[in-house]
């Protein structure tokens, strides 16, 4: 049984679709990218799973259950939205705290104390959540979606407004809770970069479809176009021409003594070096090209709209 | 403790922590009470039973407006920012969250209202030189009929400001206050004075309107809520 499954999920809205015919899974323990536009339909998706929004057709499970209909198994379940869940008026301990008498903690000081130094608002402790940066408000929040050791936590853009060493801090937080709780992650975040990091899996939605949904390393692997880039001791020029012709390189560019080229086939590597030594040109490095999780993407969202 | 005593301690605190609600609700307690009950002093002279039953007039306006003044904390900012979503996704169902936040702001209402009752008591005794004894009907008012209007009002109030958008909340969040405060000058209308009979219709009102709140609420969808958010 996976953590998250969703198969044909559809909704609208006043006439407008939403989502149309949604499927994908989240395994056990996974950290799951879910990608999107604006307006894509992901905080919806969001909504349903959690239970606040009814689907308009096709089904939805966490953890094998309807969190709608079913009060228990949303304690196994933590989430982070936008907006962090808290009153500006009471102190960081006390908002951990009511969220500890919801869940029914056990012993809620102590966990509460263990989250604080967690996310390093434990000097913080009994100020109020008012008096707090948007980036210390973000790392409680984090705290309160994992305080009951959920076993689905739900992350809407946790690195929001986070400044670049808070945003690693909360990246690395997510991959340890991971590791080390066996925790499913469902991470809905813009930050490409950090969903390539972390990620083992994605989905990337478009127009309320899902365009691509597998593991990141498929996805980035998978261009069809392998692709190398080649750094020479000097006569970058030279080398182009001596290489740009070869039936194999599909494409070439030069950049300096840099060479950037496309190959028939990932097994050509080797014969493009021979090539190139056999001409007698000296290589620094060789370095086999992936596309980036960005280029995949705006290809997808850009043929959404380019297509709309 | 239970999930109903989290949510309605939590509700408690707040309110006693929200300084602007406090002194705004302190200012009406204080000042509405006064001036209503020194004029009603002034025209019952030394009629005591007509006075204490301006008194019991007074505190239970005073008690509802308390609540409305509350309910725009615990229900409708929590609305408004957002934070009500993540209150929804927790194993609590949408009944027991309404019923602890109506309790949770029930009781700084009613402690603003007994607050209320103290002020006109001791303003018709000192300044209308009217001593006003402890009468059993007024403490009957003040401990029984007060607090369901309050609970009842906070509670339909604290549905209506869960289910409806922002814009009709404040309009029909008016629209609920001056609801309930006709209801209670029609029924004093109706019943005047302090009686057995009075206490008995206004408490069986209450209990309706409370029947009325808690029916209101369970109709009241995640759904519903999520969509208005604004």
């Amino acid at each position: 049984m996976n953590a998250v499954e969703v198969r044909g999920l559809s909704r609208s809205f006043n006439g407008r679709d939403i989502l149309r015919d949604v499927s994908f899974t989240v395994g056990h323990g996974e950290i799951f990218g879910y990608l999107g536009p604006n307006g894509a339909g992901k905080t919806t998706t969001i909504r349903i799973l959690l239970g606040l929004l009814a689907p308009g057709s096709g089904e939805v499970r966490v953890l094998g259950s309807d969190l709608a209909a079913d009060d228990d198994a949303r304690a196994r379940v933590g989430v982070l939205f936008e907006n962090n869940g808290f009153s500006d008026r009471m102190s960081a301990a006390d908002n951990l705290a009511y969220y500890a008498g919801l869940y029914g903690i056990d012993d809620p000081a102590e966990r509460v104390d263990e989250l604080l130094a967690l996310v390093g608002l434990t000097d913080r402790r009994d100020d109020p959540v008012g008096t707090f940066s948007t980036g210390m408000k973000r790392k409680l929040g984090i705290a309160r979606a994992i305080l009951h050791r959920p076993e689905v936590v739900f992350l809407d853009e946790p690195s929001s407004g986070l400044d670049p060493g808070a945003q690693r801090m909360v990246r690395d937080l997510i991959v340890e809770l991971s590791r080390r709780e066996e925790m499913t992650v469902f991470l809905n975040s813009h930050h490409l970069d950090e969903v390539q990091r972390i990620c083992s899996t994605v989905a990337i939605l478009a127009g309320g479809r899902i365009r691509a949904f597998d593991s990141v390393a498929n996805l980035t692997a998978a261009s069809g176009r392998p692709a190398v880039t080649v750094a020479l001791a000097g006569a970058g020029d030279r080398a182009y021409e001596a290489v740009k012709s070869l039936p194999y390189v599909t494409g070439c560019d030069v950049d300096g003594d840099r060479l950037h080229c496309t190959l028939a086939d990932p097994a050509a590597t080797p014969d493009l070096v021979a090539a190139l030594v056999g001409a007698g040109f000296r290589i620094e490095e060789v370095r086999r090209s992936s596309r980036s999780l960005e280029e995949i993407y705006l290809e997808h969202v850009g043929q959404r709209e380019g297509g709309a | 403790m239970s999930t109903f005593a989290v949510i309605a301690r939590r509700e408690i605190r707040l309110a006693f922590r929200n300084r602007s609600a406090l002194i705004a609700g302190l200012i009406f307690a204080v000042w509405f009470p006064v001036m209503t009950v020194l004029g009603i002093a002034a025209s019952a002279g030394e009629d005591m039973a007509a006075i204490t039953a301006g008194i019991a007039t007074v505190t239970l306006p005073v008690g509802v407006f308390m609540g409305y003044l509350f309910c725009a904390d615990a229900f409708l900012r929590e609305k408004r920012d957002g934070s009500i979503e993540t209150l929804l996704c927790a194993p609590v169902s949408l009944r027991r969250l309404w019923e602890g936040k109506a309790a949770g702001v029930a009781v700084p209402a009613y402690l603003m209202s007994l607050v209320s009752a103290v002020v006109a008591i001791a303003a018709v005794s000192t300044l209308a030189s009217a001593p006003v004894a402890a009468e059993p009907l007024l403490l009957l008012h003040l401990a029984a009929v007060v607090p369901v209007w309050i609970l009842a009002a906070a509670g339909l109030i604290g549905a209506a400001q869960l289910a409806l958008g922002m814009r009709e909340n404040q309009i029909l969040g008016f629209a609920l206050i001056f609801g309930f405060i006709f209801l209670i000058v029609a029924l004093q209308g109706v019943v005047p004075g302090l009686s057995l009979t009075t206490e008995a219709i206004l408490a069986a009102v209450g209990l309706a309107l409370l029947a009325l709140a808690r029916f209101i609420a369970g109709k009241v969808t995640k759904e519903r809520i999520v969509r208005t958010i604004p």
